[in-house]
């Protein structure tokens, strides 16, 4: 079991012994089922961390907007960062490690077991709640969550509020980390891709109807994006017109932009959109759902993703942020790579 | 400035003209708001055609052409030295294959045409954003690297050096010298091979511009044409050579015995050693894996009757680097392994010899100073079997291919057996006789005419020793008639494999080899020479087998392809390569994993190009998630407008 | 009589192989139907995901990438980052509805001019019956 407790004593070290420039971790926020993101940078402010189901979000986000914040700094500071991580951010980080976006030293990672229970679906439990607004909630044995509302104080089992990503964790401790706090028992869901299910058994008309709804309900606000930690790019492809600007880059060429992609939310540029960036997820996506989470208008965002995190791992045995050291998914590749789809 | 471009449409006779409407192709693009001018005509390859290029250019002021006509692979480069003959940079001339990929595979005129438009439009939006660009210059180390001391690589490294080049001669016996230097007379002349060999041997050694490594190893190469860097390891040989002074006293002293390398265990020799007396360089080696040991040392007695002080035990394996300008292999062959023909009771018998053995039987210097003697029990044999194609041509079994000399060696060997023995017995099995080479059928007829070889046509079923006797068991087919003798000594000719360790070695280099495992040419007519890697050539037996007049010849090819790269003040590689956007690279390496020729690293957390070693492939920038690597001239950026202009309305 | 449709191809071949195979076809005049126009691109190793929406996005009904057998790509392996790339994009592309007919991947070596012939004949033939490639394409 993670205790609260041994987490605070050890924040409250490495601030004291000046080990990390600060940590990144979860605190109460106004709203009871969410828990905000803290930046945790004097020993006395430890006290205001929690670690709970209500923690869901993926804090890696963070790191990179501080790599921006360094390279304009004269002389950082260049102590490493303490983050909390729970396995699927562990795994993020890892990717990110992977392609040498951070340096190892650059992070001091604060590993977090979700053990045999996960994170909350926020939205599941709005239904629940169906519009009352939760005032306080309290877990209960880690099996229910208590959630009191001005009415009333309802229980629900965990099981049917956790985030789906949670439900089909085969790893929900972190892969990587300099201090651990829970068991690290694999989990084994049976069916890891069972979501997925419901939409590969439409046929193909179907499966394009689906989308067609979901896709065309995308605002391009790219909210998805601004939030996934593997979006780190400086530019990405689906807004910059490409055009490699170098020495020689006439200005005539420079006003002559293209996109691949336009930024109009008209059913193909959606598809664009979101087609080249599942392309650009696949064997780096680490399923912390953050996308889909902030989604204002609900697109399904994960079944893109974990479509192709299933092709990945059944086509060639990959799964995403392992390991540091293993080469991406799309600059290596087997001998035995299957190529009965190649005429 | 918006660009000038200029469309040529050819008809190419008929062959476009007939399927395509050339005429509205070129009116057609005419409407694209850069294109200055176009034009159809019958044969733009032809010289008028040429002429009418360039003065369009000129006269209309283009700054780039798209000509309409057949693959690029054909006459690209005519047209890209036309359009430079005019005054504009070649990379600005772009070919639109409107012939094979479009009028001699369609029928309908109407749709040919539309899809011809297609293609030439697309080449007029590529070449609208080509850059000009210049062939990288990149500079020559004039200095060669041989690999073999055969006479292959005697010869290539003599060729280069004899043309004013230092030469790196690298071999990894004591000794240079190769096969050639075992051999007694050779045909078709039968001049004796270590008196037309040495000579050659004495140059090398004596020659200011060769510096010559024996003992020794290259491990490693890498760099490109032009400016190779070898790691070549130097094996200790525990001998000084400036010291020794050839006395033979440590011979005399030691006390171990090995078979001799030289004589094919014929004879033995000691664990310090020469491996013949006229071994260039002229020292002796201490076989280091025969010795009983140097540190600590077990018998030391070589050192304690050195007087000249030239054994030094504590000599260390040395690492030579070197740099180099362009490099030829001649790594040469061995004889397929006694293993592999033990049904000839090759290894078994010690009257069966391979042809390498018999040869120095026959030679002067051999282990029985030139007379034909039984090994087993120094007798001369009256009667000698001589089997060819030994694993030759035996695709089922051994190798399928003709290891091509052993025809007229074994003519020969039989031919100067009876100059031994006049009164013997040659008998020659063959499948058939391949004597195809100036003075070599005379050879061959002369062999059988004047010294009463008797050639039978047919295999041999079985070899077995019997009261002192080998007895052979064949076909005669010709005759028709199963054949028995009683012979007393049989030789193999053995086919000719790839020097032992070649493929290890290759895999090291990064050399293809081919199904047998000799150096794979990169064009098995008009690049004989030339392997697929710039800058490396092959000589000799090593890419296929072959007799010293064709070692020879082949050595002297290998060595001007070699002296033409030396002799450059710089050479040109293709502009078309990676660039990286600076700003939009983030460092994350996935193109360095890809890139085959590994022209890629990371510098200061941004992909960086080494342009010389990049050939253009491109995998780079599909890999890139950020589209931050593009290869110059089919960029992105082109490759969208393409797809505009091939998609159409 | 309405015309009969006339799907339009993007063919990105690879110049060593496929491309070249493509010439052969040409020089021993087999034949084809025209609705193919080939994007000669220097391996499919290079062919980014993103050519392959945009064609769709353009217009295209099917899209067709080529390169070298495995083992003789040019760029010694250009083909096989090609192979891993082409397989996730084909199964995004199904996953999302696009008919599966309309994206294909093969080796055509250069010596294979009928190998190609045959392709594209049969491309051809398979996007008929689907009609126009409505899905992805941008309204103009
Ligand atoms: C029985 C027999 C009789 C023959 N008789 C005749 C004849 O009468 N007339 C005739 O024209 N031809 C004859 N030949 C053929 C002749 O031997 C060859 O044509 C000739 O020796 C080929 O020379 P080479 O330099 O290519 O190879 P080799 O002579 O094999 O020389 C290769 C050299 O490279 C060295 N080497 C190998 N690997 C490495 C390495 N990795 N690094 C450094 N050094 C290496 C070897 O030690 C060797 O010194 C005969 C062959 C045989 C088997
Ligand atoms: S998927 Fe959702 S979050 Fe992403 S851009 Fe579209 S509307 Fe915004
Ligand atoms: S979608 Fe692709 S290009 Fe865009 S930010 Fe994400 S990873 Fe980068
Ligand atoms: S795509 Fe979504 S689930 Fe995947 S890493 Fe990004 S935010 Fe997390
Ligand atoms: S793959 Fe792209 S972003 Fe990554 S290092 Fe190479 S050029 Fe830079
Ligand atoms: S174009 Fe090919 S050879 Fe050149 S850097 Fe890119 S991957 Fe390497
Ligand atoms: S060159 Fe043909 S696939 Fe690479």
């Amino acid at each position: 079991m993670v205790n609260l407790e041994e987490i605070k004593k050890e924040a409250k070290k490495i601030l004291e012994e000046g080990k990390v420039k600060y940590i990144i971790g979860y605190a109460k926020s106004s709203n009871a089922l969410m828990a905000a993101p803290t930046f945790v940078k004097k020993p006395e402010d430890i006290d205001k961390l929690i670690w709970d189901p209500t923690c869901f979000q993926n804090l890696v986000k963070f790191l990179i907007d501080e790599k921006r914040k360094k390279a304009r700094e004269k002389e950082p500071d260049t102590r490493p960062i303490g983050i909390f991580v729970k396995g699927c951010d562990s795994r993020a980080i890892n990717v990110l490690l992977q392609e040498k976006f951070i340096t190892r030293e650059d992070v001091y990672i604060m590993g977090l077991s979700c053990e045999d229970v996960g994170v909350l679906d926020k939205k599941k439990i709005f239904k629940k709640l169906k519009g009352e607004k939760p005032e306080k909630i309290e877990f209960d044995q880690r099996k229910n969550i208590v959630i009191s509302t001005k009415e009333k104080t309802i229980k629900i089992p965990l099981k049917e509020i956790l985030a789906e990503r949670c439900l089909e964790c085969t790893s929900s401790f972190p892969v990587i980390s300099d201090v651990f706090w829970g068991d690290r028992n694999n989990r084994s869901p049976k069916e890891p891709f069972k979501c997925l299910e419901q939409i590969e058994s439409l046929s193909q008309e179907e499966k394009w109807d689906f989308w067609q709804q979901q896709l065309s309900k995308c605002i391009r606000c790219y909210a998805c994006r601004s939030v996934c930690p593997m979006c780190y790019c400086d530019e990405c492809v689906v807004d910059s017109i490409n055009l490699a600007i170098t020495a020689d880059t006439t200005a005539e060429e420079k006003a002559q932009k293209i996109k691949w992609i336009e930024k109009s939310p008209e059913s193909s540029e959606n598809f664009g959109y979101h087609l080249v960036r599942a392309m650009h997820l696949a064997g780096r996506c680490i399923d912390c759902s953050e996308c889909e989470r902030v989604c204002p208008v609900d697109i399904p965002i994960r079944f893109l993703n974990k479509k192709l995190e299933k092709v990945t791992k059944e086509l060639f045995d990959y799964k995403a942020g392992l390991d540091p050291e293993q080469p991406s998914l799309v600059s290596s590749f087997k001998d035995e790579d299957p190529e009965d789809f190649i005429r | 400035m918006k660009k000038r471009t200029g469309v040529f449409v050819c008809h190419c006779g008929i062959n476009i003209a007939g399927t395509v409407d050339v005429k509205n192709v070129a009116e057609e693009l005419m409407k694209h708001s850069n294109v200055a001018h176009s034009e159809d005509y019958v044969y733009m390859c032809s010289d008028p055609g040429q002429k009418l290029i360039e003065n369009s250019i000129k006269e209309h002021s283009l700054d780039s052409v798209v000509i309409a006509c057949c693959s690029p692979n054909l006459h690209e480069t005519t047209f890209r030295n036309c359009a430079k003959a005019a005054g504009i940079n070649e990379f600005q001339c772009e070919i639109a294959n409107i012939r094979e990929q479009c009028s001699w595979v369609h029928k309908d005129k109407l749709k040919a045409t539309e899809k011809a438009k297609k293609i030439t439009h697309s080449t007029v939006e590529r070449v609208v954003k080509n850059k000009s660009l210049e062939p990288i210059s990149i500079p020559v180390t004039r200095r060669g690297l041989v690999i073999g001391g055969g006479i292959a690589g005697i010869q290539a490294a003599l060729d280069m050096a004899n043309s004013g080049y230092e030469v790196v001669l690298v071999e990894k016996s004591p000794s240079i010298g190769g096969h050639m230097i075992q051999l007694s007379e050779t045909f078709p002349t039968l001049d004796c091979s270590q008196c037309i060999l040495t000579p050659k041997m004495v140059e090398v050694s004596k020659h200011p511009k060769i510096k010559l490594l024996t003992y020794s190893e290259v491990q490693e190469i890498t760099g490109y044409v032009g400016n190779f860097k070898a790691k070549i390891l130097k094996k200790p040989t525990y001998v000084d050579p400036t010291k020794c002074t050839l006395c033979d006293e440590c011979i005399d002293v030691c006390p171990i015995v090995v078979p001799n390398e030289f004589d094919l265990g014929l004879t033995g020799r000691k664990a310090i050693y020469i491996p013949f007396p006229q071994a260039i360089p002229a020292t002796f080696t201490l076989d280091i894996a025969n010795c009983p040991g140097l540190l600590p040392i077990a018998c030391g007695k070589c050192m304690d009757v050195c007087e000249p002080e030239a054994i030094n035990y504590d000599m260390k394996p040395e690492i030579i680097e070197e740099e180099i300008g362009s490099i030829v292999l001649a790594t040469g062959y061995d004889l397929y392994d006694k293993e592999n023909m033990k049904e000839y009771g090759y290894g078994k018998y010690a009257d069966v010899l391979d042809g390498l053995q018999f040869e120095r039987l026959l030679s002067a210097s051999g282990p029985t100073m030139g007379e034909v003697l039984r090994p087993s029990d120094h007798k001369v044999p009256k009667e000698v079997v001589f089997i060819q194609c030994v694993g030759s041509r035996d695709p089922e079994l051994h190798c399928a291919y003709c290891s091509k000399i052993c025809c007229m060696y074994t003519a020969k060997h039989a031919m100067l057996y009876k100059h031994h023995v006049p009164d013997g017995q040659a008998y020659i099995f063959y499948i058939d006789i391949r004597s195809g080479g100036k003075d070599y059928e005379e050879f061959v007829q002369r062999a059988k005419e004047e010294d009463g070889l008797v050639y039978l046509r047919g295999k041999v079923s079985k070899i077995f020793e019997e009261n002192g006797k080998i007895t052979v068991w064949g076909a005669d087919t010709l005759a028709g008639k199963d054949i028995e003798i009683n012979a007393d000594m049989v030789v193999l000719a053995t086919a000719m494999r790839p020097a032992k360790g070649a493929e290890e070695f290759a895999k090291k280099l990064k050399i293809s080899l081919d199904k047998d495992g000799f150096l794979s040419e990169a064009h098995p007519k008009l690049k004989p020479v030339e392997s697929v890697t710039s800058g490396l050539f092959f000589a000799g037996a090593a890419q296929a087998p072959k007799d010293i007049p064709e070692a020879v010849a082949q050595a002297s090819g290998a060595a001007s392809k070699a002296i033409i790269i030396l002799s450059q003040d710089q050479l040109f590689h293709s502009p078309m390569v990676a660039k990286v956007s600076l700003n939009l690279c983030t460092g994350c390496g996935m193109c360095v994993d890809v890139c085959p020729y590994d022209s890629l690293s990371l510098k200061d957390n941004k992909a960086e190009v080494n342009e010389v070693l990049c050939e253009g492939c491109g995998t780079c920038s599909a890999t890139c998630l950020r589209a931050a690597i593009e290869v110059k001239n089919i960029t992105p950026v082109q490759i969208y407008e393409m797809i505009d202009a091939s998609v159409g309305g | 009589m309405a015309e009969e449709f006339e799907p339009k191809i993007i063919a990105f071949l690879c110049k060593w192989c496929s491309s070249a195979g493509s010439d052969l076809a040409g020089v021993s005049r087999m034949k084809y139907p025209p609705n193919v126009v080939p994007i000669t691109v220097m391996c499919s190793g290079s062919v980014s995901p993103l050519y392959i929406f945009n064609a769709f996005q353009k217009g295209a009904d099917g899209v067709l990438v080529s390169g070298c057998h495995p083992g003789d790509c040019h760029y010694i392996q250009g083909n096989f980052y090609a192979r891993r790339r082409i397989a996730l994009v084909k199964e995004l592309i199904e996953y999302i509805g696009l008919e599966p007919q309309r994206f294909k991947m093969s080796w055509v070596s250069a010596a294979e001019g009928k190998k190609y012939t045959q392709i594209i004949q049969e491309f051809v033939q398979e996007l008929k019956p689907l009609g126009p490639q409505k899905k992805l394409r941008r309204e103009k």
